[in-house]
């Protein structure tokens, strides 16, 4: 366990981190269409063998470019070779005689053939990008290399072997590479090529399309979520959506005089969106952590009967949705066929908060992090956070009318009442006695539910043309009497017991009983589907 | 007077600097006094601290690269603030006054409004498109009010043709304060620092208008519309402490029921009166009372409200930041102050001392004297501060005040910062929206 935690700015800024910079992990890519290509990989090649420095070009042959005497794998101070007599001869050669004759001016030596466990395979004539893939086949270990020169028989054999690229341990890229020499042949950015190339050899990805800029602290326009803009536009004002192909976008693109004049306004990308000015992160980030874990299992315990509460309303909310079917025009039954299918996603992903809540609970239980045992939690909660900051509503089973969704809506905003309080869980999960395990659940949980708002505005967008009427999708749903539901509130009680068995035995993955609830609820669903057809709602509560 | 402190030179002594400091607790704490880091420590791991294992002190340096502290060698740049002493007489005549009562010493003089915009031009020039701050002080710098004025008229125009900002200041005792003030102070977003030292018992015993009458009423009559509306402007009450009357939680509460959101304390070093100075045992009994007025604190920003307490605010803001300055001010560095005839000096407090004149605002600022002044104060060649754990955080003392007093209350310094560490610690975890860590995106 650590034993020092910095505390403030100075501490956290000077904590000394093994690894890579920061710049070099994926998330710090600003582009969105060729993830991972942060660098050549031609480039981490080219010093496959220690010592040595090739250059894989287009043209046949695999020339050395380069001996490099000071290479960290051949001391055995700074690396502990796979073979240490090799790595002495080695090094011994390339500082003597050997290392001279690969020097010598107005000579060329190629690499002529790579060995490997028995095999051998000649270089000589093929193209140097086919060359690299061979290269790139070879595995960590020894290998037996010949160079030749060219224009001459001369030939050198050489044994080593291939070059760890990053410790196995640390991840850090082994230090024989020197700084900019893996990024060295890739496109420049923000510069007059970073219109027109298309060999994707960006060092930093470039942006096509991307969404508007986000006004910090102010509602995003749904739309504005929805469409993408062209990122090269000249006008830079224009949130029109880009057109589909490179082509059409073209003409509304800067010209190269421009790019050249203009390119610091070019904005940086961040989740997509286009940003200008200072980001801000989210201030729920540092929301306040509970006191103790007994008061964030409390707070779990009702969280998690919010979410079961709101699940069900999303259930019931969904089966009031028309069948495509049973209405007319191309548009509508689209709309339906759209609003069904997300309702029943986000009720699902609230099935699986309920589920991570309990997995908290438990966890917390058993890590001995609590002071008393809690039950599952699977009570359904009676009241939900409101339309306002700290009001409550009733718990309710009504269909999806335009007021209803606005309701969903406030429930799910980010900054909202759910999303505050699992940013307090966060906050404690996040102290160093909880472990990462617990910290991750509780981020699906918040990165979840900031979908499920997304998806909410997307529905309520989709049924936008269609809201001057909302009977012409709604069916005229009334919630069904015990007696009339009691197929579907059979299954529904039975697959909560299913739960509660398997949450109480904390195996979350595996449980048959698991199992067993998800197959009750498909026919939970063809029961509540029969029903709705007949204008009823199964009464979950 | 005895002086207590070399200025010059490297130090004789060779006791080794204090590289840290241990908070023992619920949740130890070890402030690294390189670069200002508060290390949050497991208890196993502070007791082989305190016992002074090289492995335990290994690991703990390990946590961060060595901070190089700014000597002031070369390269200083213009100050960006300056204060004008506008009106070196007043209109109250203070016990404790460092200004003798407002009498300047018999000097009374009122800056003629030439020096001041000479002095406006210099600082706007010399900044270079950095922002600047101009200060009004005195005595009591709204008996200069044309000069007061004008110069806020000259500096913004002159400010809008070089394209810098310019921001203004004014330490007032209040009690001059018309409409046409208040408007200036709001529309100009003003840092306006009143003098008052709380309640009206309180603040007239040493605060003392001439004509007989409370200096605590006539100044609230006066400032009751600023507190009220303060537009643009930022108000703060300043009480000094004498040694008469150490409480600090009731002058707070006092100058909060008056209508201030910002209120700090200092205690009196020098004063041409020397009863009413701190000495010996004052020091640990103004720290309870320091301490008792920081916990009143606690409760009310646990409980979600702002600060108040400046004192403790600031400490939290550069505890935070991992605030180390190798100085105790922006005295000559960023900062100077004109005297009413037209002197630089280092500061507000220096004006008229021969040992302090930086130059004119007729000639210009002498930079070799002013790198001179700091190089000789760097906190690390000062003794006893080269040793201190708490020497950056601050910085050796008042350059005035040490030069006639001497340095007297280090440990009510130290108490009050180790005091500080530890209410950062719980703050941090009470209330962590307070303290933003950039960079931590989701």
């Amino acid at each position: 366990m650590e034993k020092i935690f910095a505390l403030n700015l100075t501490a956290r800024a000077d904590k000394t981190v093994a690894g890579n910079p920061v710049t070099t992990r994926l998330e710090s890519g600003v582009g969105n269409c060729f993830p991972g290509l942060e660098f050549d990989h031609r480039n981490l090649d080219r010093r496959f063998f220690p010592g040595l420095i090739f250059n894989f070009g287009t043209s046949p042959g695999v020339p050395l470019v380069g001996v490099d005497v000071d290479d960290p794998d051949l001391d055995p101070a700074t690396f502990e070779a796979p073979d240490a007599n090799a790595q002495r001869v080695l090094r011994t050669a390339l500082r003597g005689q050997v290392g001279r004759d690969l020097q010598q001016a107005n000579t060329t030596w190629v690499l002529d053939s790579i060995q490997q466990k028995g095999i051998s395979i000649s270089l000589r004539t093929q193209p140097g990008l086919t060359a690299w893939r061979l290269v790139r086949s070879l595995e960590a270990g020894e290998v037996e290399i010949v160079l030749a020169l060219r224009g001459g028989n001369r030939t050198i054999p050489l044994t080593g072997w291939r070059r760890t690229f990053v410790n196995p341990k640390t991840g850090v890229i082994s230090g024989a590479f020197q700084a900019g020499e893996l990024t060295q042949s890739l496109c420049s950015p923000w510069m007059h090529d970073f219109r027109d190339c298309v060999c994707t050899y960006w060092a930093s990805n470039h942006p096509d399309i991307v969404l508007a800029e986000q006004a910090p602290g102010v509602e995003p326009d749904p739309d504005a979520e929805e469409t993408p803009i062209d990122w090269l536009r000249s006008d830079r004002a224009s949130l029109d959506a880009a057109a589909p192909t490179e082509e059409d976008n073209r003409e509304g693109q800067m010209d190269h005089y421009e790019i050249n004049l203009r390119w610091q306004d070019l904005a940086i990308v961040l989740a997509g969106h286009e940003i200008t000015s200072v980001f801000t992160p989210r201030v729920l980030e540092s929301a306040n952590p509970f006191e103790t874990a007994d008061a964030l299992a409390d707070e779990l315990m009702s969280l998690a009967e919010l979410e079961h509460a709101v699940a069900l309303e999303y259930l019931y909310a969904m089966f009031s949705i028309r069948n495509p079917t049973e209405v007319a025009g191309q548009e509508l039954q689209e709309a339906v066929e759209f609003v069904s299918h997300e309702m029943l996603v986000i009720a699902v992903s609230e099935m699986r908060h309920l589920r991570w809540a309990n997995q908290l609970i438990w966890e917390l239980e058993h890590a001995g992090l609590t002071t008393k045992p809690r039950e599952p939690s699977l009570g359904v909660a009676r009241q939900i956070p409101g339309k306002e900051p700290g009001q409550l509503r009733d718990r309710a089973l009504s269909r999806l009318t335009p007021d209803r969704l606005d309701e969903f809506i406030a429930v799910e905003k980010p900054s909202g009442t759910l999303d505050g309080e699992y940013a307090r869980v966060l906050a404690t999960l996040r102290q160093p006695k909880y472990g990462d395990a617990l910290e991750q659940l509780a981020e699906r949980i918040l990165a979840d539910g900031m979908e499920h708002y997304t998806r909410f505005r997307q529905i309520q967008r989709v049924l936008k043309p269609f809201q001057g009427d909302p009977e012409r999708y709604l069916r005229t749903l009334t919630p069904a009497t015990k007696t009339q539901a009691q197929a579907a509130l059979t299954l529904y009680d039975s697959l909560v017991g299913d739960l509660r068995e398997a949450y109480r035995s904390g195996d979350m993955e595996d449980a048959s009983r698991i199992a067993s609830a998800r197959a009750k609820m498909f026919g939970l669903r063809d029961a509540a589907e029969a029903l709705a057809n007949g204008g009823k709602g199964v009464p979950f509560f | 007077m005895s002086q207590l402190v070399r200025i010059e030179g490297q130090p004789r002594a060779t006791v080794p600097p204090q590289p840290w400091h241990l908070l023992d607790g619920e949740r130890p704490l070890v402030f690294v006094v390189e670069g200002s880091r508060l290390f949050g420590v497991d208890p196993e791991f502070f007791s082989a601290l305190q016992e002074g294992r090289v492995d335990a002190e290994e690991a703990l340096m390990a946590s961060g690269a060595p901070v190089v502290m700014e000597d002031f060698t070369s390269g200083l740049p213009e100050p960006a603030a300056i204060s004008l002493n506008i009106a070196q007489s007043c209109n109250l005549s203070c016990t404790y006054c460092y200004a003798d009562e407002g009498r300047f010493g018999g000097k009374q003089e009122f800056m003629p409004v030439e020096v001041a915009f000479q002095a406006v031009d210099r600082l706007i020039e010399g900044a270079a498109g950095r922002r600047v701050t101009v200060g009004f002080i005195g005595g009591e710098p709204f008996l200069n009010r044309g000069v007061l004025y004008s110069s806020v008229e000259y500096a913004l125009a002159r400010a809008r043709t070089k394209g810098c900002h310019v921001g203004f200041s004014v330490t007032t005792n209040g009690t001059l304060l018309n409409d046409s003030d208040v408007r200036l102070l709001r529309d100009n977003g003003f840092a306006v620092s009143v003098s008052l030292d709380g309640a009206a018992g309180l603040n007239d015993r040493h605060r003392r208008a001439l004509n007989g009458t409370s200096a605590f009423e006539s100044a609230l009559e006066r400032l009751r519309p600023l507190l009220r509306d303060p537009g643009r402007a930022r108000v703060a009450a300043r009480a000094t402490i004498a040694r008469d009357d150490l409480r600090v939680a009731e002058r707070i509460e006092a100058l909060a029921e008056a209508g201030f959101a910002d209120i700090g304390v200092s205690p009196l070093r020098t004063s041409p009166n020397p009863d009413l100075v701190l000495r010996g045992e004052d020091w640990s009994r103004l720290l309870e009372q320091m301490i008792r007025a920081a916990e009143q604190e606690w409760l009310r920003v646990r409980a979600g409200a702002g600060f108040r307490f400046s004192n403790l605010a600031i400490a939290m803001k550069q505890l935070h930041a991992g605030s180390a300055k190798p100085l105790p001010c922006g005295s000559a560095a960023n900062y100077v102050s004109v005297s009413a005839q037209g002197g630089y000096f280092t500061c507000h407090r220096t004006i008229d001392d021969p040992r302090f004149s930086l130059g004119t605002t007729e000639q210009g600022m002498s930079a070799a004297r002013r790198e001179h002044f700091l190089q000789a104060r760097h906190v690390d060649r000062q003794e006893p501060c080269r040793t201190c754990w708490a020497r950056y955080l601050c910085g050796g003392g008042c350059h005035a005040e040490v030069l006639s007093a001497g340095r007297s209350g280090c440990d009510y310094i130290r108490g009050w910062l180790d005091y500080c560490l530890r209410f950062y610690d719980r703050l941090l975890r009470e209330r962590p929206d307070l303290f933003p860590y950039p960079g931590e995106v989701s």
